[in-house]
């Protein structure tokens, strides 16, 4: 099973990381990833910018069709994985819904000790839009990371000329994030082993110790991963190869389409 | 409202109460379509000066050396690591670190501003918390703001003599709050209150995050001075190889 998991992604702490395991196992990670990272950011730029239901809804719609069903992710995983910022989604819309006066107000409204906590209509109909609007945004950026692995998603960025330390960077922290997790995952298990979580204040003493130790760990190991790269010839900057993805001009249609779509139905219905 | 009306809002309430007291650290990233694009703009735009400025310390500490560069990738690989592990937490829920705090006092500010923003990059695209056309928000509240304010508490209280623990143990508590603070008035200049405009939607804000936030902040700094106690006794040699301890000796 772990060896499985290993050639086709990474995938050590549970769900910690699983939409990068997504990503490398998705069904449409061969489509081009600027193709890829250009629609996504058009949908999510449009999804943001009309601020209308009816686009949102569009949006969440087409991109979940896309990771789901092009990109043969199992609906239950992506439904979970949307569920994610389900809680910030529901206080922010709760803090945006509701309105706090000394009197009573609004539609509906609770006497809660000195002050009253209402709900008006109109506040409601902004929240639920805003509900809608972050779903989308999060589904059309979930269609790029569910089928791109981070090092292609790099290899955009550096065609957008973003600083090459900022990159270099990037392509280190990806990796060391696994080796850490890695490290991580087993000190966790060698101190849960020796009753390290056995009540709350042992368990943050423990946690505390193993993330201090991750670090002194991960920096004594530093040089021994320098000489690792020095051998391969690094002198400051990764290249990974990537292989050829052509896009198909039917997909840049289809695009394309959906785009024009998207402006018409915000156009009507707003 | 009738009776029923009263019931089902009243019921309503207490969900988001309920929901409110689970803590999630995660909860603080603002998300993905929740600003409007100049907004977006506007908070990338204010976050830039500080990133080049980070930028260019990097490259001076470096000194276009490729060991140091692969020192500092592992200090942001650690950030990312801290924030996306489960803390234990009192009601069982998963809640996580922000990590910037810790990452202030030992990395410095400047430092910390870049590996903050590499961070929050990969939590939007490997743990989906945050997003990118927010970026620039986030970026200011938890790489920018929150450390700054982390960093500058600490240096002032050491300059007057506190403990160092207690040191920590504030910059990393007030670091948090802090940033909780100004992610709550970024939400509150967004979307401002009918009655009462951003004032009045700021202390919205503030109360419904506060119960999440505010036990989080406690055990962040706990875990920090933990941190910083297992590193001062195991590694002082490390920490003064990247700036900590300002070769003062433990």
């Amino acid at each position: 099973m772990e060896r499985q998991n290993h050639h086709r992604g990474h995938r050590h702490d549970g769900a910690v990381l699983s939409i990068d395991y997504c990503a490398y196992a998705s069904a449409i990670r061969g489509w081009n990833p600027y193709y890829k990272t250009a629609f996504s950011a058009a949908c999510l730029i449009l999804c943001v910018a009309c601020d209308s239901p009816a686009v949102s809804l569009a949006v969440i719609l087409t991109m979940g069709g896309i990771s789901v069903g092009l990109g043969r992710l199992p609906l239950r995983r992506y439904l979970s994985l949307l569920s994610v910022p389900l809680l910030f989604i529901l206080l922010s819309g709760a803090a945006i819904a509701l309105g706090v006066s000394l009197q009573p107000a609004g539609q509906y409204s609770v006497h809660l000790g000195f002050f009253y906590l209402y709900l008006t209509q109109g506040g409601l109909t902004q929240a639920l839009g805003l509900m809608l609007k972050a779903l989308g945004a999060v589904s059309a950026m979930y269609m790029l990371t569910l089928s791109t692995p981070a090092s292609e998603v790099i290899q955009v960025l550096r065609s957008l000329r973003v600083p090459r330390t900022l990159l270099e960077l990037m392509n280190l922290i990806y990796r060391y994030i696994f080796i850490l997790m890695d490290t991580q995952c087993r000190m966790k298990h060698a101190a849960s082993a020796r009753l390290g979580y056995c009540d709350y204040r042992t368990a943050l003493a423990t946690f505390g110790r193993t993330a201090s130790n991750l670090l002194v760990v991960s920096l004594k190991k530093g040089s021994t991963y320098y000489q690792a790269l020095a051998s391969r010839c690094y002198s400051g900057e990764l290249r990974f190869p990537a292989g050829e993805k052509p896009v198909r001009p039917v997909q840049v249609l289809l695009a394309v389409g959906f785009l024009m779509f998207l402006i018409l139905l915000w156009r009507i219905t707003g | 409202m009738s009776q029923r009306q009263r019931k089902l809002f009243a019921c309503f309430t207490v969900l988001c109460m309920a929901v409110a007291f689970a803590p999630t650290a995660g909860a603080m990233h603002i998300m993905e379509g929740y600003l409007s694009p100049p907004l977006c703009i506007a908070w990338g735009a204010v976050c830039l000066p500080f990133l080049a400025l980070g930028l260019r310390s990097i490259r001076r500490k470096t000194g276009g050396q490729s060991q140091n560069l692969l020192l500092l990738a592992l200090c942001g690989a650690f950030v990312f690591v801290i924030s996306s592990l489960k803390i234990p937490s009192v009601t069982g829920s998963c809640s996580h670190m922000t990590g910037t705090g810790l990452s202030a006092i030992l990395f410095g500010p400047a430092v910390t501003s870049v590996l903050g923003l590499i961070v929050l990059i990969f939590q939007a695209i490997l743990l989906a918390h945050g997003g990118l056309t927010t970026l620039g928000a986030n970026c200011f509240s938890m790489a920018i703001a929150g450390p700054l304010a982390a960093y500058g508490l600490y240096r002032g209280l050491r300059a007057v003599k506190v403990d160092r623990k207690a040191c920590v143990f504030l910059a990393a508590f007030l670091g948090d709050l802090f940033t909780y603070c100004v992610t709550s008035v970024q939400l509150a200049a967004a979307y401002p209150a009918a009655e009462g405009g951003a004032a009045a939607s700021l202390v919205k804000f503030l109360g419904v995050f506060a119960p999440t936030q505010l036990p989080l902040a406690v055990v962040e700094g706990i875990l920090t001075v933990v941190i910083v106690i297992g590193l001062e006794t195991y590694a002082s040699r490390e920490l003064k190889d990247i700036g900590y301890l300002g070769g003062n000796e433990v």
